[in-house]
């Protein structure tokens, strides 16, 4: 593993390029800051109100139904400005944080209609899910600040 | 003489921000300060010690300016507990742990340029772009090229490292870059690197893509390739099906633990331990989903596990029902679920009944809950072979819904806890102008 230092340079040159590049770029469409209108309660189906797909973004993809949680990934990834027209970035927080005690249900313990990992006794559960699907476990649990919760049992 | 206070890097931050920012914020015309108050009570039991764990948690959300109104925005979320009752618990279930701790997730200026695509955000952040799901301390940049083509580039210090040994020497860059012809197709180039005390820590490249289909298909994936180890660490695609109202949606996935799980400073201690078993995982499987109405939904996974190393295999069946409230928030819904592993070790049978009720004619209550999961296990841990776990709570809401009050109570009986009650209490107010 070879020695390295913080690259600044090639980091300012490509912020200054972007910048330049930015500068006359004009029509290119992008997300809304925020949803135009206030959504109802509950969880949102998109194409209640827009159309499955349309030029610019695939609505249908970002409907809230009962699977949406266990599969938002590539979603999340490839249209985070869509997310952030609804959530703030703490929404995303209570799952995906370097450091966070309280698993999602014990800190939203009455959001009961919400698919949240680790419902009910999952101290016990995990020694099984973490056989079968330990990659599962890493994508939260994965770096060293996040696995402070698994270290006192797995050193 | 007396010392001066030593500042945690993120205090410095946050005056570094509010200083640079103060004029342009001063003339702001909104914020929102969201404060949760929580207070959780149990008991432990460790070697006949019978202790009152009490931890008071603060979380608090700012959010200073209309996100792209005006173009400079400020948004912090942080969190803190201190343990009020004086017990050990937090050294005995965390790895440092001690009676106080906490955390800022982020807190980062946002400059959103109103004439061009450009998106800037300097400070504590969350980078959720290809292979990265990092938060760092540093700058993010997202733009537009041009309609076909966008960049996001990040570099600073990655903050899941300023445990190990410091900050010096950490760093951490990387970008997504992205053709796309929307309502068509996109296809992602990413490269994440991390050093940690100058050493190479973590070096991913990722190629992910959506394709949308005629007829409501369309295909997602991603692919992740190690440059550390020089090996793909996983790939992942999915198919989506629509016909009408039911959604089918087959995936596959496969892993090289040698690849995932890596071995540099940037992987937890539980997990390095994978990274030298040469295993090899994929994973297929579908999920169902019936729109019945607009009331009922239906849904049926599936996932199959099928290890090279162990040459065994794995499923996980799981059947769900949901009915939603056509008004209101009311939900209620059941999960039947079924991990099905070679050996009886790996082998559970899991039950879930879930209600969120509104009560809006209620003096008090505005809302009641309840969550039940049984877990029967194919064999005991512990002497038992089973886990209950109840939770039933309510909420008012005060204040013309700026202040919310919830409370719960927890009861479970599993190999861990015997007859366990824990009670949880939690104040959520919103200020805003």
């Amino acid at each position: 593993m070879a020695n390295r230092s913080l690259p600044l340079m090639p980091i300012v040159l490509l912020a200054l390029l972007l910048l330049a590049a930015c500068a006359t770029m004009q029509g290119v469409w992008r997300a809304p800051a925020q949803h135009p209108e206030e959504l109802g309660p509950g969880r949102p189906t998109c194409t209640e109100c827009h159309p499955a797909r349309d030029e610019q973004l695939p609505y249908e993809r970002f409907d809230h139904s009962t699977f949406f949680m266990d599969n938002h990934t590539v979603a999340a990834h490839q249209g985070e400005q869509v997310c952030r027209m609804c959530h703030a970035t703490s929404f995303c927080n209570d799952c995906h944080a370097t450091r966070v005690e309280l698993k999602p249900s014990d800190r939203h313990k009455t959001e009961t209609y919400r698919r949240m990992p680790h419902r009910g006794d999952y101290l016990t559960r995990h020694r099984i899910d973490g056989r079968i699907d330990p990659m599962s476990c890493f994508r939260c649990h994965g770096n060293p600040k996040t696995s402070r919760s698994c270290a006192p049992c797995h050193p | 003489m007396g010392r001066w206070p030593s500042f945690p890097p993120q205090a410095c931050w946050l005056c570094f921000f509010l200083l640079l920012a103060g004029p342009a914020l001063a003339g702001a015309a909104e914020y929102r300060l969201v404060s949760d108050t929580l207070l959780r009570g149990f008991e432990t039991n460790v070697g006949g010690d019978e202790d009152l764990v009490l931890p008071l948690y603060q979380y608090l959300q700012a959010d200073v300016g209309t996100p792209g109104e005006p173009p400079l925005t400020f948004h912090l979320y942080g969190w803190g507990r201190v343990e009020l009752a004086g017990s050990d618990h937090f050294e005995r279930t965390f790895a440092g742990g001690d009676d106080t701790a906490g955390e800022l997730l982020y807190g980062y200026l946002e400059y959103v340029s109103p004439e061009v695509p450009l998106t800037a955000r300097l400070g504590r952040q969350y980078v959720f772009e290809g292979v990265a799901r990092e938060s760092i301390d540093g700058l993010r940049l997202d733009a537009g090229l041009s309609p076909w083509f966008s960049l996001c580039a990040y570099g600073g210090w990655p903050v899941g490292l300023d445990a190990t040994d410091g900050r010096s020497g950490d760093s951490i860059y990387g970008g997504r870059f992205t053709h796309h012809r929307r309502g068509l197709y996109e296809v992602g180039l990413s490269y994440k690197n991390v050093d940690n005390d100058s050493r190479q820590a973590e070096e991913l490249l990722g190629l992910d893509f959506s394709l949308l289909l005629p007829a409501g298909i369309s295909f997602f994936g991603y692919s992740t390739y190690n440059l550390e180890s020089s090996g793909w660490a996983e790939d992942y695609y999915e198919l989506r099906l629509a016909f009408d109202r039911l959604q089918l949606r087959p995936f596959f996935q496969r892993f090289d633990y040698d690849d995932y799980f890596a071995t540099g400073a940037n992987t937890g201690r539980p997990f390095r331990f994978l990274a030298g078993t040469g295993e090899t995982v994929n994973v297929f499987g579908t999920d169902l989903l019936w729109l019945q109405s607009e009331v009922w939904e239906w849904g049926l996974k599936a996932k199959h596990y099928d290890y090279d190393e162990r040459d065994n295999t794995a499923q996980f069946l799981s059947a769900l029902l949901t009915w939603s409230a056509e008004e209101g928030r009311s939900q209620a819904g059941g999960e039947l679920g079924w991990m099905n592993g070679d050996s009886a070790e790996n082998e559970y049978l899991l039950s879930r009944l879930f209600v969120y009720w509104d009560l809006p004619q209620t003096p008090l209550l505005d809302f009641a809950t309840a969550d039940l999961v049984y877990v029967w296990y194919d064999e005991t841990i512990h002497g038992d072979d089973d886990s209950f776990f109840l939770t039933l709570g309510g909420g008012t809401r005060l204040l013309q819904d700026r202040l919310e009050l919830k409370v719960a109570a927890d009861y479970s009986s599993d190999p861990y806890f015997d007859d366990d009650l824990r009670g949880w209490l939690l104040a959520t107010y919103v200020f805003s102008r």
